[in-house]
């Protein structure tokens, strides 16, 4: 083990030899609790679009998030900005109901729906309409597109709610 | 006090009286002054302090993301127990399966092509159209430029497999939301 170390010593010459990290541009300290906090919302310019949320929503999972990707590679193909791609929580459903002969609702499926957002900032008003053509010709079935400007009220859907903070801020107010 | 009440009623007219409801409150305050005004003030106040103090300290929790299902696979789905034993295939059906492949492939890429040189031509269609719309007149041409508030929100459905069939009675039944609500 000793006849294999490579270090030299400090008198000698060659001393440091080896050392790069000392030329390498210097990391902000990794926080391990990264706070989930909102990006800036872009408003846009008159011929520019500010945020924009692509939201495609549908039944079949694998389909929506194949068509997701998709959307994904097409925007950074077209050099179109992407801010952030991520899902939104998903939701389910029990469809119920009435047999023919009877009273009692009974249980038909239990559908789960799910949704993925590409968020894109940048686009060109002469460009958009372009990019939606394109967006819906290769529209599967069954995903509902829906195409528009993100607010904070969508950033704050994805967070978890907090009754009791709410609760009280009711109660001082 | 109760008793006294159907007594006093005649005597609503009075200065000190101002309704039958504010008769007792009005009496008790005659009675002891200035005491209880004052540890109900500092009642009050010790308790909005505390609900100033326990919201700063919800407040200084960061907001959670809602954990995703799609992402978390399900445990039943970790056993390793179960294992598929597929017969091996023969070599024509391999080969098979390679040239489909490739042909799937090829055809993938020209729809692809196909699709960037349509994206092009659209591109340089309407560079070609602002330019000349620029030359018919400046003004026409700026508020071509601009952005259309009017386009989004944009909302489509996708294509369905089968259009809908005619005078189909649809059972009935309703949705219920059965999501779990996370809280923090």
């Amino acid at each position: 083990a000793l006849v294999s170390c490579h270090r030299h010593y400090r008198s000698r010459p060659t001393h440091g030899i080896g050392r790069f990290k000392y030329l390498l541009p210097k990391e902000a300290p990794k926080k391990k609790k990264d706070k989930v906090q909102m990006k800036e919302i872009d408003v846009g310019t008159e011929h520019e679009y500010g945020d924009l949320n692509i939201q495609m929503t549908s039944y079949d999972m694998c389909l929506v998030e194949h068509f997701a990707q998709y959307v994904h590679r097409l925007c950074n193909q077209l050099s179109v900005r992407v801010k952030e791609s991520y899902a939104m929580p998903t939701k389910t459903n029990e469809v119920l109901f009435l047999e023919e002969r009877g009273s009692k609702m009974q249980l038909d499926a239990v559908l789960t729906t799910h949704q993925r957002v590409v968020q894109i900032s940048g686009l060109s008003s002469t460009f958009a309409p372009i990019l939606l053509e394109v967006i819906q010709s290769n529209q599967p079935e069954g995903v509902h597109l829906l195409v528009k400007e993100h607010t904070e009220a969508d950033f704050k859907s994805r967070l978890k709610s907090r009754p009791e903070l709410e609760e009280l801020l009711a109660q001082m107010s | 006090l109760s008793s006294w009440l159907p007594q006093m009623v005649p005597f609503r007219g009075s200065h000190w009286q101002s309704s039958l409801l504010g008769l007792r409150a009005s009496l008790l305050m005659r009675a002891q002054p200035k005491k209880k005004k004052k540890v109900d003030v500092k009642r009050e106040q010790a308790q909005k302090d505390r609900m100033k103090k326990k919201i700063k300290k919800l407040e200084k929790a960061a907001p959670e993301m809602i954990p995703i299902e799609d992402f978390i696979a399900p445990l039943k789905y970790s056993d390793n127990s179960r294992v598929r034993s597929l017969p091996p295939l023969s070599f024509e059906e391999t080969e098979r399966r390679v040239l489909l492949m490739k042909k799937w492939c090829l055809f993938k890429q020209k729809q692809d092509k196909a699709e960037k040189q349509a994206i092009q031509t659209l591109v340089a269609a309407q560079q070609e159209a602002l330019k000349e719309l620029r030359l018919e007149s400046e003004e026409l041409y700026q508020a071509a430029i601009r952005r259309d508030e009017g386009l989004f929100p944009y909302e489509r459905e996708g294509p369905s497999y089968s259009p809908p069939l005619p005078g189909y009675d649809p059972p009935e039944g309703k949705c219920v939301d059965i999501t779990k609500v996370y809280t923090q």
